[in-house]
């Protein structure tokens, strides 16, 4: 099959060993490194060779393997997760732990189904503040609870 | 080695480290009860606790995480038919058909008391083990390391490779690629940091762990979500489970077996790249086979035989994998790789100075792991139908949790932003190549190996005046890659031999 798992692995993984090659020559040596057996551009030099060949080895022996299946999944909510994710990265510092982290929790209840507003505020928010009480008072972890408006009228 | 027990002993048995190993085993039979996420998402998720701890409490608690995932996954195997790891698969062989004949109580207590004797023999084994090989290990050297550390990834590659051996050693070479970015230990070059300041350090081992494990199999629950028809299947497996007691002549048919597949699962466990799944098909295919056609028959149906014999053979072989990681410095599992990364943060360097060094991490982590199985046996096993009460919590709440601590697990070590996209990034890649059927684990293997490797291989070179020499001249480093050669050809051998076998009975057939 042309467009089989391994196949579009292989692919995948060829372009990552190729770029990774490329860019492994762009490490710098200092002049008198050039000339000895091993210097830090030998192993990144000797793994781009071994990966290319092993993915065109991938590609070109897969056999019959599996074509990927792309219906049946949800991919667009996960696509809303890796954004959730990704937002949650970004808004942590600014909003504070328990404020960012309960909309994290909460969006991420209702992609997966839950419609109720209270059992979202319900589920997350003690949750949230029980974890940062844990983490600071019990682990000696301090992540700042609010944001930086609130601390400042507080 | 009374000394080393003794000293074990008075480390694990501090009231601190005893409570180490019961929280461990609770919140590990938790995880790996949960579909989907096994004995190294648990660990995975614990590293940010276990890095607040010291080395000895920190690995004590790691390794009751270890054994209570393994329990956890032998659980959802037996009520619902769904293997957490690769390991539990053999069980449900025949947990899940006792389960379904209302003996669910009766097959988890046979599970925990093969799993309880299989850890405790072979905790043992290792015991003697163990100290034994530190010993030998002295005389290795930089070369050595080196060659078993090839070894090392060719086997783990070979048997992770669902299969295709090409697609678990190129996963291995992406990890050894991942293990070069930040700044070169020995010339201060940076490398492929791409003119970030935050990968100067390299990439976090736990960042890449989470990501592709914990983050990854979230994910992939949510890609593909249970419908209402196993949802209630779990939510009645988990509420029904029958009496918990066994009888005499269970006993009687046990005991034979758990001594078997012992001392089977222990041995494949020191092998590295083997461990608990090839264990536990052994020691199932060794039992069907020795049972007799009579008892033979029964497997598959809901046999005693033929629930025991690989659920003490893949906890046996989780105790031996502790062998080349605690003698060698060379993990033998995905599990055990990601247990040295964590020592490695602790700055212990497992291998045979362990041993010498730091005696009370060492046998600290072996005394754990009898306290670690007696608490399993006696704590666990009453607690389990309240445990179970898990697989009825609904997933809509569980996954964002999940993705919640994956990625505050990794925030609270490093307070670093950029941690949580390079995370989302790794996720996404995660989850398409395991989406596309390729193995996570040698990658993790590769990229806990690659800095050792290149360090070894350098020092090897320098004290060899920038010859390969070694590579052919020193016997015991020959031998070792020799073997790895082997493991290499091997499966390419096997299949071909079956290719030519299966030609020729062809044409016998068509012969006829």
């Amino acid at each position: 099959m042309l467009f089989s798992k391994d196949r579009i692995g292989g692919v995948l993984l060829l372009l990552f060993c190729v770029t990774y090659g490329l860019l492994s020559q762009n490490i710098r040596l200092l002049p008198f490194q050039e000339n000895v057996a091993f210097h830090a551009r030998t192993m990144p030099e000797v793994l781009a060779v071994l990966g290319i060949g092993l993915s065109l080895i991938v590609i070109l022996f897969s056999g019959a393997g599996a074509r990927p299946e792309l219906r049946g999944y949800q991919w667009l909510r996960c696509a809303l997760f890796l954004a959730l994710m990704s937002g949650y990265g970004l808004t942590i510092r600014p909003l504070g732990f328990i404020l960012s982290t309960s909309l994290f929790l909460m969006i991420g209840f209702a992609l997966l189904g839950e419609r109720r507003p209270l059992t979202l505020v319900l589920v997350a928010v003690p949750l949230v503040v029980a974890f940062w009480v844990l983490m600071s008072q019990g682990l000696d972890v301090f992540i700042e609870p609010l944001p930086g408006f609130l601390k400042a009228e507080g | 080695m009374l000394e080393g027990i003794f000293i074990g002993l008075s480390t694990a048995l501090t009231v601190g480290n005893l409570s180490f190993v019961l929280m461990g085993c609770l919140v590990g039979t938790f995880i790996g009860m949960l579909p989907g996420l096994g004995p190294m998402s648990a660990i995975a998720l614990m590293i940010p606790i276990a890095a607040s701890l010291d080395p000895s409490a920190g690995i004590i608690l790691m390794a009751a995480v270890y054994y209570g995932a393994i329990f956890g996954g032998s659980t959802s195997s037996i009520l619902i038919n769904a293997p957490g790891v690769a390991s539990t698969v053999a069980t449900s062989f025949d947990g899940f058909p006792m389960a379904k004949q209302g003996k669910a109580g009766k097959a988890l207590a046979i599970a925990a008391y093969s799993s309880f004797s299989g850890g405790v023999i072979a905790a043992l084994f290792l015991l003697i083990a163990a100290p034994f090989l530190a010993g030998v290990s002295l005389a290795f050297q930089s070369t050595d390391y080196f060659a078993l550390m090839v070894l090392g990834l060719v086997a783990v590659a070979a048997f992770a490779g669902k299969g295709d051996m090409a697609k678990g050693l190129l996963m291995t070479v992406v990890g050894l690629m991942l293990s070069t970015v930040g700044t070169d230990q020995t010339q201060g070059v940076p490398r492929f940091t791409l003119g970030m300041i935050d990968l100067i350090d390299g990439i976090s081992f736990l960042l890449l762990v989470m990501a592709t494990f914990a983050l990854s199999e979230a994910l992939m629950a949510i890609l593909k979500p249970k419908d209402d028809a196993e949802r209630l299947k779990e939510k009645e497996a988990s509420e029904n489970l029958g009496s918990m007691a066994i009888g005499k002549h269970e006993v009687k048919e046990m005991a034979p077996v758990i001594g078997r597949s012992s001392i089977l699962g222990f041995l494949i466990g020191v092998l590295p790249g083997a461990g608990a799944t090839i264990a536990s098909f052994l020691a199932y295919g060794t039992e069907q086979r020795l049972a007799g056609p009579k008892k033979g028959a029964e497997f598959g149906k809901g046999s005693v035989r033929g629930l025991s014999a690989p659920e003490t053979a893949n906890n046996a072989a989780a105790t031996g994998s502790f062998v080349p990681l605690l003698t060698l410095g060379i993990p033998g599992s995905g599990t055990t790789a990601i247990m040295l990364g964590a020592l490695i943060g602790y700055g212990i360097q497992p291998g045979p100075r362990l041993y010498i060094d730091q005696p009370e991490v060492f046998w600290s982590v072996i005394v754990s792991m009898w306290i670690g199985n007696i608490v399993l046996l006696i704590l666990n096993l009453p607690l389990i139908p309240y445990i179970a009460r898990v697989l009825a919590i609904p997933s809509r709440f569980l996954l964002p949790l999940i993705l919640f601590f994956s990625l505050i697990g990794v925030y609270f070590v490093s307070f670093n932003t950029f941690d949580i996209q390079l995370m989302v990034i790794f996720a996404v890649a995660a989850v398409v190549l395991r989406f596309l059927d390729f193995p996570m684990a040698p990658m993790i293997l590769g990229f806990i190996l690659g800095g050792m490797m290149e360090e070894n291989l350098r020092r090897a070179l320098l004290i060899n005046n920038d010859s390969w020499s070694f590579l052919w001249e020193r016997p015991l480093t020959l031998s070792i890659l020799l073997i790895a050669a082997v493991c290499l050809v091997l499966p390419f051998a096997t299949a071909q031999i079956k290719r030519l076998k299966d030609t020729v009975y062809g044409r016998t057939r068509e012969g006829d």
